[in-house]
């Protein structure tokens, strides 16, 4: 509780500190969102020209593209310091972590945390908005909840892909492209049904990084479709067990890495 | 003449050192030309040809412009403002050439290798994976290359100016990151400008960014031919000239404002 408190206090010192600069802050916020508003527009002109994807309309697609947006945005907002854990690393910041008595992966999520991001997160919101205006969806709580569900537990996956990532770190002092393939590459792969992949993409995100399991699954609930993969139903309501059991994993090689941690010594 | 030569040479050089981002960066340029494949594959089914694009055709524009991220550099770049913030800009003005000329002649030779080991593997990855579009008529080559050449040049003067003007604002990131937005989407990178609605098509059309991926594009895919082509040639050069003199002017007018302290 006690180290809860430290965090957000930290957390509390970045927000200010980010809000002195307001013209910077409210330019990096709108360029974010406008950033990623490029993308959804993008979505929209191809179904302007296309109407339908694998049977899902834009209704369809906007309310998964918001989904794994919105998550994405959280993750963003407070992942920044495990994405550039080796920058950290190699400047002996990490080691002035260590020294602290306050969990080390508190001090580097408070480290780097960019309230700009709630752009990224208002494009996700936009997103949800048009699914919702559009009527492709008929709203009940039980679907609400698993909305909310998913979006918490994507979050948590993006999340484990950069403590996995920043856990490797530890190793290599390198930060691996690799991330950037399961986090931007996993927001753009989500953002569409699963099934249109090859089966080997499939399953690289159903399987290793479940980003399929806490967004496309719930999604079918959501909008009430069947599954051309014919998984078990029981999945869709899976998506918080799937991403605790990731995060469990992911936790683990942190606190492995952290033991094999010996500091540059520069 | 030599000297700019030899800045390009010992750009081209200097990337070459990074391999192992270079392999990291294909990758990534892949994974994402592969997702958006199967976006396509899947929006075709049932479908044949859309505003004069086959699925094949659709899916070579994807890899062709995942190819184009690196050669026209579409992601940060920061080299001309850091030297201002750092007022190294100082040795590199008070050089005997001209500056912009240096700068041209150093990211070309930076867009070289970019073509060599960004463009051709990322395209022979598409080629290997999904099949590609190539050229049939063998002088597309040539159009294309010149038109290629010129989209280079735009995107340079664009993030020349944009880095220039550092001399008066600090937040040059920002002011690039609502440009390139424009350039990422008005340019045809996300989306064709053959699938716009067609106002808004028309009106990408006529901006300047298409130059930078649009007309090089159509061009590749031999959607314009004869004058149509020669058209969009006449086109991107027009707006090059506009654009080179642009950044000149914006670079003399950031002289009037330099200060030089001594030291």
């Amino acid at each position: 509780m006690a180290s809860a408190s430290i965090g957000l206090r930290l957390v509390g010192g970045q927000v200010r500190s980010q809000l002195q600069y307001r013209t910077s802050f409210l330019l990096q916020t709108g360029a974010a969102f406008l950033a990623t508003l490029a993308d959804l527009l993008a979505i929209l002109i191809l179904f302007h020209q296309f109407h339908t994807l694998a049977g899902w309309t834009v209704g369809d697609i906007a309310l998964l593209y918001g989904l794994v947006a919105v998550a994405w945005g959280l993750t963003d907002m407070v992942g920044g310091g495990f994405e550039n854990l080796a920058t950290l690393i190699r400047r002996g910041e990490f080691d002035r972590f260590l020294l602290r008595p306050v969990p080390a992966p508190l001090q580097v999520l408070a480290f780097d945390f960019q309230l700009r991001r709630l752009g990224r997160i208002a494009n996700g919101l936009l997103a949800l908005g048009l699914a919702w205006s559009w009527g492709a969806l008929a709203w009940s709580l039980p679907k609400l909840l698993v909305l909310l569900l998913a979006i918490a537990s994507s979050a948590v996956v993006f999340f484990t892909v950069l403590l996995i990532s920043a856990a490797i770190c530890f190793w290599t002092i390198e930060s691996s492209e690799a991330q950037n393939i399961f986090t931007y590459g996993g927001t753009e792969l989500a953002s569409y049904p699963i099934p249109i992949y090859h089966p080997l993409l499939r399953g690289l995100f159903l399987y290793l990084v479940p980003l399929a399991l806490t967004s496309y699954e719930p999604a079918l609930f959501i909008l009430g479709k069947p599954d051309p993969l014919g998984l078990p139903s029981v999945l869709r309501f899976a998506a918080p067990l799937v991403a605790g059991a990731f995060f469990a994993l992911g936790y683990g090689l942190w606190q492995l890495g952290l033991r094999h941690y010996q500091s540059t010594g520069s | 003449m030599r000297v700019y030569l030899e800045a390009m040479r010992l750009a081209y050089r200097r990337y070459r050192t990074y391999g192992a981002a270079t392999v990291a960066g294909l990758a990534t340029n892949a994974f994402f030309g592969v997702l958006r494949s199967y976006v396509f594959i899947a929006l075709y089914q049932n479908r044949g040809v859309t505003q004069g694009y086959s699925l094949h055709d659709a899916v070579s524009y994807v890899w062709l412009s995942q190819a184009m991220i690196m050669p026209l550099y579409l992601w940060s770049w920061f080299e001309i403002a850091d030297t201002i913030r750092s007022g190294d800009i100082i040795t590199d003005l008070s050089k005997p050439f001209d500056y912009f000329g240096y700068w041209l002649s150093r990211d070309l030779g930076r867009a070289a290798y970019h073509l060599l080991y960004r463009w051709l593997p990322t395209m022979l990855m598409g080629a290997i994976l999904f099949g590609l579009r190539l050229p049939h008529n063998p002088l597309t080559w040539l159009w294309f290359a010149l038109s290629l050449l010129m989209a280079v040049v735009l995107s340079f003067c664009l993030r020349f100016a944009i880095n220039v003007s550092g001399f008066w604002t600090t937040d040059v990131r920002g002011l690039y990151g609502f440009a390139f937005l424009f350039v990422n989407f008005l340019s045809g990178f996300l989306v064709p400008l053959a699938f716009f609605p067609s106002l808004l098509g028309s009106v990408a059309n006529a901006l300047p960014f298409a130059g930078m991926i649009s007309i090089p594009l159509t061009i590749f895919l031999e959607q314009a031919q004869g004058w149509a082509l020669a058209r969009l040639l006449l086109e991107q050069a027009l707006w090059l000239a506009v654009f080179v003199a642009g950044a000149r002017l914006v670079m003399r007018a950031a002289m009037h404002k330099l200060v030089v302290q001594g030291g």
